[in-house]
C-alpha cells in the first residue's frame, strides 16, 4: 500500500480555510445577504444569544434541546425495549415468525415520519402523538437487526448447546443472544439516529417546542442564522449520541465481532 | 444437520401469512366499527376503496398515480446526482490520502447532520419549488453513499493489491482492476440504506412544503381531518418504498453476482 | 463374552436415509464402557452422519441406540461431542467456555469453578484462561474444545476428525493429551477419523467401514502396548491391515 504518511495538519488548514472562505464571502466581502446566508460571526453571536434569549420563538436554545431530547429518547427506549425482544423472539420461535412478520413486512416499507399527520388526528398536538410516531421509527430497526442477529448463530454452536443437553431456552440465551449481540448493537444505534430525525420532522410539522420547531420558525421570519444554529445542535447530539452508544457497545461486546 | 433456522415451506408461509394479515385487517375493521376510535380513524375496507377510486378521482389536483410520479420524480433525480458524486468523492477519498485529509473533515462535519434539518435552509435558499427538494434528496443520497465507498475502497485486501503489483500492474490498473469491483458492493450497501433515507426525506420535504406528492397527500388529509387520505398516502408510500428496495436488491443481485451465490 | 453390565452404547440395526438416499444400512455393533473405538472409513462414507445419530442430531430412521440399556437421550446423559469445525464461542473468555456445558448442566457455581480450574490445567491452558478465543492459535482453539468435552465428565465422548485441520507435531501432542485424558477419567470414546495411523496410535479397537450405504466392514481389536511406537513393525502392520480394508480401488 501507500507510504504511512500523515496529513493531519492538511485536516486543520482544511477546517479553517473553509470557515475563512465563509467569512471573507459573508462577513467581508458581503456577497450574500443576511436572510439566506450569514456569516460565520454572525451564527456564533446568535447561538451564544440563543441560549439564554426566548426571542424569537418563545424559548431559548436549551429549552428546545431539551424537549427534543426528552421526547426522542422516551420513544426511542420504548422501540428498543419492544423491538429488540421481539426480533429476537421471530428469529428463534418459527410460530412467532410465522404469524407476526407479515404484518410487520406491512408496516416495514413506510418511513417512521410518515405516520405524523395520522398520529397527530389521532392523538392531538400533544406530547403522545410524538413520541408514539419516534417509538415507531426506532421499533423497526431495532426489530429487523436484532432479528438478522439471532439468524446469524451458527449451528455448530447450537449442536454444542444440543449435546450438552440445554435446553432450548438456554441455547437462546447462551448462544443465539450473544451471538445477535453486535447486530442488536447496531440496531440500538441506527434507532437512536433514526428517532432523532425523526423528532426534528415531527417539530417541524406540529409542536411549540424543540430544535425542529425553532428551525421551522426561523425559515418564516428570514433567519438563517438560527436555522444554522439549530442544525449545529441537531449536528452535534447526533454525533455524540452515536459516539456515545459505541462507547457502550465497545463495553459489551466481548471477543471479536465476527469470526 | 438439522438446521434451525430453514425456512418454512413456502405454502405454509403464504397460509400464515394469510391469516395474520387478514386478521389483522379483522381487528383493524373491528375497532374501527365498534369502538370509539372509529369516529377518528377509518376501516381498511374504506380505505382500500378509496385507493382505487382515487386512481380516477384526483385528490386535490392530480390522481394518486401522478401525485407517486412526482414524489419518485424527485427523488430519482436526487438520487441519481448525489450517487454520482458521492460514489466519485468517497473513491477519491478512499483512495487518495491527500484528498481524504482534506475532504473528509467538511465531510464528517456535515454527516451528523439529517437531511430533514436541511429543510428550512434549502427553503430559505431554493426557494419552494423543486430545487430545494432535488438538493434535500442529492444531499442524503450523497451522505450515505461517500461513506460506504470511502470506507468500500479503505477495505480492499491488502494482498490483492500485492499480487497484482508482483504481476506488474501499475497504480491505475491496481485501481481499476481491483479496487473498484471490490467496492461495489459496499457502495450498493450504500445505494440500498441512501433509497430509503431519500424516500423518506420526500415525503418529510412535501409535508413541510409543496402543492403536490405523496408526502403533501398525508399533510392535506391532516389538514382536513381526513385519514383516509393519509392511510391512502401511508399505503401508497409504503408500497413505493418497498418497490425502491427490491429493485435496488435485485440490481445488485446482477451486477454483484459472484456475491449472492456464495450466501 | 461380555457382560450386559459393560455394554455402554450399543447400536442395534442403526440405519438412517436421506429421502432415497440410504447413507446407513443397518449396523449394529456394542462399545464396552471405558473403551477407546476408532471409526475408519473412505471418505464420504457417512462417519458424521453416525455420530449425529449417536447424539440425536438426526433421528434414525430405523434401529434404535442405548446408552446403558435406555434409549440414548442427552438431556439425560452425559454426553460430550467435539465437532470438525471450531467451535469455541467467540463472546466466551476460555475459562466460560470450558464451562459451558457445566453451566448447561445447571451445576453449583463451586463445583464448576473447581472442575474448570481442574481441566485447564491438565490441558495446560490455565495462564490464558480470561484470553478470549480470537487471541489463541488454531491449537489452543482446540484444547479449549477438548477441555470443554472433558470438563462435564462425559460417559461418553464423541470426537469427529478432531485434529484433521492440524500439523503432524501438534497433533502428536494432543493425540498424547487426549490418551491421558482418557486414561485418567476412564471416558468411552468413539474417535472418528480418516488418518489411519492416528486410529491405530490411539485405538483400543477399530471399527471399518465400507461406502455408501454404509455398514461395518470389520471390527479389529488393537492389542499394541501404550504407549505406541508408530515406527515399530507391529504397527506398521497393523496400519496396512486397516489401510487393505479400507481400500476402495
Amino acid at each position: 500500500m501507500k507510504k504511512k504518511e500523515n496529513y493531519w495538519y492538511l485536516s486543520i488548514l482544511s477546517i479553517l480555510a473553509f470557515i475563512f472562505i465563509w467569512w471573507l464571502f459573508c462577513d467581508v466581502l458581503k456577497m450574500t445577504k443576511e436572510s439566506t446566508l450569514p456569516g460565520p460571526i454572525k451564527v456564533m453571536e446568535t447561538f451564544i444569544k440563543k441560549l439564554s434569549s426566548t426571542a424569537p420563538d418563545g424559548a431559548t436554545l436549551i429549552e428546545h434541546i431539551g424537549s427534543s431530547l426528552k421526547i426522542s429518547m422516551g420513544g426511542w427506549a420504548m422501540g428498543v425495549v419492544i423491538g429488540t425482544p421481539l426480533g429476537i423472539c421471530m428469529a428463534w420461535y418459527k410460530k412467532i415468525d410465522l404469524f407476526v412478520r407479515p404484518v410487520f413486512d406491512l408496516i416495514r416499507p413506510v418511513p417512521g415520519l410518515a405516520w405524523i399527520p395520522l398520529m397527530i388526528i389521532l392523538f392531538g398536538i400533544g406530547l403522545t402523538s410524538k413520541i408514539v410516531t419516534v417509538f415507531l421509527s426506532a421499533f423497526v430497526p431495532c426489530v429487523l437487526n436484532s432479528y438478522t442477529g439471532i439468524r446469524q448463530t451458527k449451528d455448530v454452536h447450537l449442536w454444542v448447546g444440543q449435546t450438552f443437553g440445554a435446553s432450548n431456552f438456554q441455547m437462546l440465551i447462551n448462544i443465539a443472544v450473544p451471538t445477535a449481540l453486535p447486530l442488536v448493537m447496531t440496531g440500538v444505534r441506527v434507532a437512536l439516529g433514526a428517532s432523532w430525525t425523526c423528532i426534528v420532522a415531527a417539530e417541524m410539522l406540529a409542536s411549540t417546542k424543540g430544535l425542529g420547531y425553532m428551525i421551522q420558525q426561523a425559515r418564516g421570519i428570514f433567519r438563517p442564522d438560527i436555522i444554522i444554529c439549530g442544525m449545529i445542535a441537531i449536528g452535534v447530539i447526533g454525533a455524540l449520541f452515536s459516539w456515545l452508544l459505541s462507547l457502550i457497545e465497545n463495553r459489551i461486546v466481548r471477543g471479536a465481532k465476527h469470526i | 444437520m438439522k438446521n434451525r433456522f430453514k425456512d418454512a415451506a413456502s405454502y405454509e408461509k403464504m397460509i400464515c401469512a394469510g391469516i395474520s394479515i387478514l386478521g389483522f385487517l379483522c381487528l383493524w375493521q373491528l375497532v374501527v366499527s365498534f369502538t370509539a376510535v372509529g369516529e377518528l380513524l377509518s376501516g381498511p375496507l374504506i380505505v382500500l376503496s378509496k385507493f382505487v377510486t382515487s386512481i380516477a378521482e384526483p385528490i386535490g389536483t392530480y390522481t394518486i398515480q401522478l401525485h407517486i410520479f412526482w414524489s419518485l420524480s424527485r427523488v430519482m433525480i436526487g438520487f441519481a446526482l448525489g450517487s454520482a458524486v458521492g460514489i466519485v468523492v468517497g473513491i477519491l477519498m478512499g483512495w487518495f490520502k491527500i484528498i481524504d485529509a482534506i475532504v473528509r473533515p467538511l465531510f464528517e462535519i456535515i454527516r451528523p447532520i439529517p437531511p430533514i434539518a436541511w429543510i428550512p435552509l434549502s427553503i430559505l435558499w431554493f426557494g419552494l419549488g423543486e430545487g430545494s427538494k432535488y438538493f434535500l434528496i442529492f444531499y442524503a443520497a450523497f451522505c450515505g453513499i461517500t461513506m460506504n465507498a470511502y470506507s468500500g475502497v479503505k477495505s480492499v485486501d491488502p494482498v490483492l493489491i500485492g499480487a497484482a503489483k508482483m504481476l506488474g500492474a501499475n497504480n491505475r490498473q491496481v485501481f481499476t482492476t481491483i479496487v473498484l469491483p471490490s467496492c461495489i458492493p459496499h457502495i450498493f450497501a450504500g445505494l440500498q440504506i441512501a433509497i430509503g433515507t431519500s424516500w423518506a426525506t420526500v415525503v418529510a420535504a412535501e409535508m413541510v412544503r409543496s402543492t403536490e406528492g405523496v408526502g403533501w397527500m398525508i399533510i392535506k388529509g391532516q389538514d382536513s381531518n381526513s385519514t383516509v387520505q393519509i392511510l391512502v398516502g401511508i399505503v401508497a408510500i409504503g408500497i413505493v418504498g418497498y418497490i425502491l428496495a427490491v429493485s435496488m436488491r435485485a440490481i445488485e443481485a446482477k451486477l454483484c453476482v459472484w456475491r449472492v451465490r456464495g450466501k | 463374552m461380555v457382560n450386559q453390565e459393560q455394554i455402554k452404547v450399543k447400536v442395534d440395526h442403526m440405519t438412517k436415509r436421506f429421502g432415497d438416499l440410504l447413507v446407513l444400512n443397518d449396523i449394529s455393533f456394542d462399545v464396552k464402557k471405558g473403551e477407546f473405538l476408532c471409526i475408519v472409513g473412505p471418505t464420504g462414507c457417512g462417519k458424521t452422519t453416525f455420530l449425529n445419530c449417536i447424539t440425536k442430531l438426526y433421528d434414525l430412521s430405523q434401529g434404535e441406540i442405548l446408552v446403558n440399556g435406555e434409549p440414548v437421550n442427552p438431556r439425560k446423559h452425559n454426553i460430550a461431542y467435539i465437532f470438525q469445525e471450531y467451535s469455541t464461542m467467540s463472546w466466551l473468555t476460555v475459562e466460560e467456555n470450558v464451562a459451558f456445558g457445566l453451566k448447561m448442566k445447571k451445576l453449583p457455581k463451586s463445583v464448576i469453578k473447581k472442575e474448570v480450574d481442574e481441566v485447564l490445567e491438565i490441558v495446560g491452558l490455565t495462564k490464558y484462561k480470561n484470553y478470549y478465543p480470537v487471541e489463541l492459535s488454531t491449537s489452543m482453539l482446540q484444547r479449549v474444545v477438548i477441555a470443554r468435552a472433558f470438563a462435564v465428565k462425559p460417559e461418553i465422548l464423541l470426537m469427529d476428525e478432531p485434529y484433521g485441520q492440524l500439523d503432524v507435531d501438534l497433533r502428536f501432542k494432543l493425540e498424547d493429551e487426549l490418551l491421558k485424558l482418557w486414561k485418567k477419567l476412564g471416558t468411552t470414546v468413539i474417535f472418528i477419523t480418516h488418518n489411519i495411523e492416528e486410529a491405530v496410535y490411539l485405538s483400543e479397537n477399530i471399527l471399518v467401514l465400507t461406502n455408501k450405504p454404509t455398514t461395518i466392514k470389520e471390527k479389529l481389536s488393537n492389542p499394541l502396548p501404550m504407549p505406541r511406537n508408530v515406527v515399530s513393525p507391529e504397527f506398521i502392520d497393523l496400519r496396512n491391515q486397516v489401510t487393505d480394508l479400507i481400500k476402495w480401488w
